[in-house]
Formats: structure tokens, C-alpha cells, sequence
């Protein structure tokens, strides 16, 4: 990670819980389990001749490279760059991994909070809150909290969405 | 059959009976295979099994059997329809067998279309869009559809549903004086403004189709009806004499298609709407709220810049595809154009552009394709002799020169009092300029690459038109500024380091 050049704006304040990267692992493991499967499948169902070796082997060794990457160096890559804040005016998150995306919306042009917990997330105790604007680019989500801050935070959103509300959009 | 459930919602009084289409719809719908055409993909393999042959007879037959199919069809759907405007709510009843009530609340309506195809002209009727905020429905159901009213009842349709209330609150009949609104004519269409067509590239587009439509139906035609035109080869000469008589008809058909379309264009604003007629043979008449404008797009395509000709969209809050709906300008000069957009939203100021990085990364990404295929080329020129792709690769990267240089010219932002407005694209150069308020959120994003670079893209969120705005590869540092300026309020000030 290059730390040298500085953000274009300012990084959110807050971290993840730090059961995403266990999340993110297990994620990696399937996807990586998924690969060798299909791998195999090739390999084995695959005539010799139909395919030659320099390519089997190439196959393999992309199917161990991505296993890698996704298990031993973007869980932690991600949890270092993923950030979050709940400011007075607005919420504001960084994600990404290669590359960054900072997401700034205006509590006033909230239309609607969402929790959602996808499998995975329930077996770790996270949850991802979504909240959304009357645009279709200005979605910004929270990963992966823990499910009590992201149940707090989404009511608490809720609530002042509504006090503050700009109908105007 | 009574059908007691048409009844419900939309506010009126219960025992009141939604309203019908005209009878006359079934005629238009009849001729036109409306309802016939979802039955074409279960005939054809029907008709593989009888095991019809390729003679005139059959095809007569067939013609018989689906005009009779598609008569039925239309008295069905005809009698089954039902639409309803009460004072809260619109409620669209249809269905044969699985019946649909659709209702969309008065507050949610952005505009309203009224279209006259040529059939539905000639029987006096129209057919009533009526535009739902995005959101409230499903995405491919944003609009209500009542076909084949009368013209009168279009109009009393459409003046009812855009009587316009204070923000959505619906004002008691009868307290709200229709008072005479007052009309002012911001654009006219002037015939001449149809030499720009064959340089826009949707006007080209549509002769093509219609000519691959043509050879489309030809093959589908039993033999028999098709007259043999298959000669001997043509040479190579006449082929070129071909193409060369192609160039002027399809510029002739590319204006005589802007004429069809835009013919007799109309922008006026009448009260607190925007009303747009046009079209030669099937009359459009197109509506939107001036309150919910947030500003409007600029787009001009490659050969539109080289005689300065523009076309300009309205961007409504709550209108996804505002592209079709929105537009103010078809084609015209682009003097007009600007003139127009001025009406809409306030000149932010002339454009900044970005800084040489983002110039660099322009003509990188143009000259990659080119480059890549340059180097395929050259192995494959060595290894299986085909020296043509190397040729290819080296022609596609001299051109990516240019046209990283113009993507690189495209791009600018600028940020004014009370707008803003950015811009990119080469093949088809689009500038947004977007009142401050319409912006919902901001988001700005850094690749690899751009980080080395010191550049970011920032998208300005917005609830209208594509649903966010982009200023490609601004200078890193001019981020947290832009965002401040063109954004109503304080909160943008988050993002300042």
C-alpha cells in the first residue's frame, strides 16, 4: 500500500469490526474452494490434447494465485482501508481495495434505511446498513458492523432523516 | 360479467364506474396486431407442424386467421381495461385472466404525455402516458399507459392530472380557479435545423434498421411471394458504385427521419409546466413539471460539433429515463441550445479543465487497445504471416491520438453561485449542469493508477436524469473544494482534509 500520496479528501473516522476480516476470509476460502472444483472439473474432464500443459498449468497456478489474494491479502487490505462516521450532517464511508471510493450523503436526503444480514454476516454477528437517497449512485453502505451498532445506527439515522428531511431533492 | 373489484381505490366514490377506453381503439389495435404480435413465436412452430407449404393461398389464409386472432384479442383486452382518476390516485385496471389494478398516487405523477400515431388519428383517439416518480413502482413500470381515449378526454386527462397542487397537496376540486395560464414560447423548430440529421449518429442509426428490417421480413416470407433477384455475383465495381449511392440516401433518409420526428417542434411554457409538441405523423405531446427540474444535460456528438449543432435534455427529479421525456432541443444550433439551457438552470461560468495527468491518462487508455493489438499483430505477422493485424494495430493507434487528445479537451467542471456543471465524452460529449440543491451525495473514487497520478473522479449524485454526474480525473487536491461549491448547505464540508 502506498501511504505516500495524500487522499483527495478527508478518511472517514471510524473502523470496521474487526470479525470482517474473519468474514472476508471465509469468503475468500469458498470462492477459493469454488475455483479448485472448477479446476479440477477441467482437468480431469478436459482431453490431453484439447488442452496443453503450458495451459493446465497456467490454470493452477492462477486458481493458487487468486486463493492467495483473496485469503491471505485482501481481507486485511480491505480492513485497513475501510472506514465509516456518522457526522452531525451526514454519513460518510470509504470502500474499496484497489480502488477507493468515498461515499458522502447528507442525513436531510435520506429516503431510507436498510439492515440486511446475508448468511455469512450472521454467523460472524454482522450486518451491512444501506442507506438510501433519490439517487441510484448515492447509496452508501456500511459493512459488516457489528449487528447491535448497525441496528442502533440505522434507527438513529431514521429518526433524524426525519427531522431533517429536505423534500426538495 | 360485472367486474365489482374495478372499483376500488383512487378515491372515488364507490358505485362510481371506471372509465373506459374508446370502442374504437379495438379497430387500431386490430390492424396493428397489438395483442396478435405476443402469439407470432406459438404460430410459427404451429404452422411447422401442419406443415404448410410456400404457396400464396396459405399465406392469405394465415393473413385471415390472424386479423380474426388479433380482432378477439382487441375486444378482450378492450373490455377488460379500465382506468379510473380520482382525486388522490390514478388506478389502471387490465388483465384477461390475471387481473392488474395499478394505482400511482396524484403526488407521484412527473408528466404527462399524450401521443397521436397516425391510426389513432384518423379515428379521432390518443393515447395517455402518464410518468410515475422512479421508485414508487418497479423499474420497467414506470409509466401508465391508457390507450385510445378521445382527443378530448386526453386533454381533460392530461390538464386534470398536472393541475398543479402545492407540493403534492392536492387542492380540493373547484377551490383552485383554473386561472389562464399564461403561454410563452421558448423554442421553435426551424426546418433548416434538418440538415444537421445526417451527422447525428440516432438519426443514422434508424434507415439502417429499417433496412435490416426489410431484409429481416424478406427471408421470413414464404419463397413463393419473394420474386428470385438472385443473379450472378456483382463485381467488385458495382458493389462500390452501391455504397457510394448509400452515402447520399441515407443522409436523405436521416432528415427525412428528423422530419418525421421533430416536425413542427413546439417548447412552450404554459404555467407551471413545460409543454413540448412535436412529430409528423404521430403527434407527441410531452409535459413536465418546471418545479421539478434540476437542470438539463447538453449533448453533442462527434459530427454534431463539427457544425455546432446540440441537443438538449431536461433533467426532472423522480423521471429515471428522462431521455426520451426530457428532451427540450432535438436538434439545433448550438446557440440555441445554450440559449435554452440558460432558461433552465443559471450559467455556472465558464469550464475549468484538469490538469496535464489526467491528459496522460487519456491518451494511455486510447493508445493501450491500439498498442495491444499492434504487438498480437507482430507475432502473429512472424509466426502465421498475417501482416494485416499489425497494420490494424498501428492504424488503431494513430487514431487513439486524437481521441485521447479530444476525450482529454472534453473534460471540465466548473462551479458557479447557485449551479454546477460537468463534462466529458468524445463520441458523444455530454455536459451536465445541474442546479446545487439536486445533489444528494457525493463520491469520489481513486484508482491505483490515479492515486500515482494525484487525480480522482467525483460523481455528484443527483435524483434526475442518469442518476449521477461525473467529473473524470480532476486534480486530487481541487476535490474537497469542488464538492463545497456545488453543493447547497454545509454538509459537503465533511470531506475537507
Amino acid at each position: 500500500m502506498t501511504a505516500d500520496a495524500p487522499t483527495p479528501v478527508r478518511d472517514p473516522a471510524w473502523s470496521l469490526s474487526r470479525s470482517a476480516i474473519g468474514l472476508w476470509v471465509t469468503g475468500g476460502v469458498i470462492g477459493a474452494l469454488v475455483w479448485a472444483v472448477v479446476v479440477t472439473a477441467v482437468l480431469v474432464l478436459v482431453p490431453e490434447d484439447a488442452l496443453p500443459s503450458p495451459l493446465r498449468w497456467a490454470l493452477v497456478a492462477f486458481a493458487v494465485l487468486e486463493a492467495a489474494v483473496t485469503i491471505g491479502i485482501r481481507p486485511w487490505v480491505r480492513y485497513r482501508v475501510h472506514r465509516w462516521e456518522v457526522t452531525g450532517e451526514a454519513v460518510y464511508t470509504l470502500t474499496g481495495w484497489l480502488t477507493r471510493t468515498w461515499t458522502l450523503v447528507p442525513i436531510s436526503r435520506i429516503q431510507t434505511v436498510d439492515v440486511t444480514r446475508g448468511v455469512l454476516q450472521q454467523l460472524f454477528g454482522l450486518a451491512t446498513v444501506a442507506v438510501l437517497t433519490a439517487s441510484s449512485q448515492g447509496t452508501v453502505r456500511v459493512l459488516h458492523l457489528e449487528a447491535d451498532v448497525a441496528q442502533r445506527v440505522a434507527d438513529d439515522l431514521a429518526r433524524r432523516a426525519e427531522l431533517v428531511r429536505d423534500e426538495a431533492t | 360479467m360485472s367486474d365489482p373489484d374495478v372499483g376500488v381505490g383512487g378515491g372515488r366514490a364507490p358505485g362510481e364506474r371506471p372509465l373506459r377506453a374508446s370502442p374504437r381503439v379495438v379497430l387500431v389495435h386490430t390492424a396493428t396486431f397489438r395483442q396478435a404480435r405476443q402469439m407470432v413465436p406459438v404460430l410459427i412452430p404451429v404452422a411447422a407442424l401442419v406443415g404448410l407449404d410456400d404457396g400464396l393461398l396459405t399465406v392469405v389464409v394465415m393473413a385471415a386467421v390472424v386479423t380474426a386472432l388479433s380482432l378477439v384479442a382487441a375486444v378482450l383486452s378492450w373490455w377488460r381495461f379500465g382506468y379510473a382518476d380520482g382525486p388522490t390516485a390514478v388506478v389502471v385496471t387490465r388483465g384477461l385472466l390475471a387481473r392488474s389494478v395499478r394505482t400511482v398516487p396524484n403526488d407521484r405523477i412527473r408528466g404527462v404525455e399524450v401521443e397521436t400515431p397516425p391510426l389513432h388519428r384518423l379515428l379521432g383517439l390518443v393515447r395517455v402516458r402518464i410518468d410515475a416518480a422512479a421508485g414508487s413502482v418497479g423499474v420497467n413500470e414506470e409509466e401508465l399507459v391508457v390507450d385510445g381515449v378521445t382527443r378530448a378526454e386526453g386533454d381533460r386527462l392530461r390538464a386534470r392530472l398536472l393541475a398543479r397542487r402545492p407540493a403534492g397537496v392536492p387542492a380540493p376540486d373547484g377551490v383552485q380557479a383554473p386561472q389562464p395560464p399564461v403561454e410563452e414560447e421558448l423554442s421553435r423548430f426551424q426546418p433548416r435545423w434538418l440538415l444537421y440529421a445526417p451527422l447525428v449518429g440516432s438519426y443514422l442509426v434508424v434507415p439502417l434498421a429499417a433496412v435490416g428490417t426489410l431484409f429481416r421480413l424478406v427471408q421470413e416470407l414464404p419463397d413463393a411471394v419473394v420474386p428470385d433477384l438472385a443473379g450472378p455475383e456483382p463485381s467488385p465495381h458495382l458493389v462500390v458504385a452501391g455504397l457510394v449511392a448509400a452515402v447520399p440516401l441515407l443522409a436523405v433518409a436521416a432528415v427525412v427521419g428528423a422530419a418525421v420526428v421533430n416536425w413542427g417542434y413546439r417548447l412552450v411554457r404554459r404555467g407551471g409546466s413545460l409543454v413540448a409538441v412535436r412529430g409528423l405523423l404521430t403527434r407527441r405531446h410531452t409535459e413536465l413539471e418546471v418545479d421539478r427540474i434540476r437542470g438539463g444535460t447538453l449533448s453533442e456528438g462527434l459530427g454534431m460539433r463539427w457544425v455546432r449543432a446540440a441537443r438538449v435534455n431536461a433533467l426532472v427529479t423522480g423521471l429515471g429515463q428522462a431521455n426520451r421525456r426530457g428532451q427540450l432541443l432535438p436538434l439545433g444550433p448550438r446557440a440555441e441550445a445554450l440559449r435554452l439551457l440558460g432558461r433552465l438552470v443559471e450559467d455556472p461560468g465558464p469550464l475549468t479543465g484538469h490538469p496535464p495527468a489526467a491528459l496522460r491518462r487519456r491518451l494511455v487508455r486510447a493508445l493501450a487497445a491500439g498498442l495491444l493489438v499492434t504487438a498480437a499483430g507482430a507475432w502473429a505477422a512472424a509466426a502465421l504471416g498475417w501482416w494485416w493485424v499489425p497494420v490494424v494495430g498501428v492504424v488503431l493507434t494513430v487514431l487513439g491520438v486524437p481521441m485521447g487528445i479530444g476525450r482529454y479537451r472534453a473534460l471540465g467542471h466548473a462551479a458557479g453561485p447557485r449551479s454546477f456543471t460537468v463534462r466529458s465524452g468524445w463520441l458523444v460529449r455530454e455536459q451536465a449542469v445541474l442546479q446545487r440543491r439536486a445533489v444528494v451525495g457525493w463520491q469520489v473514487r481513486q484508482s491505483v493508477f490515479q492515486r500515482r497520478a494525484g487525480l480522482a473522479t467525483v460523481v455528484a449524485c443527483v435524483g434526475a436524469g442518469s442518476g449521477g454526474y461525473a467529473a473524470v480525473d480532476v486534480a486530487a487536491a481541487e476535490v474537497p473544494g469542488f464538492a463545497a461549491a456545488a453543493s447547497s448547505g454545509t454538509w459537503a464540508g465533511t470531506l475537507a482534509p
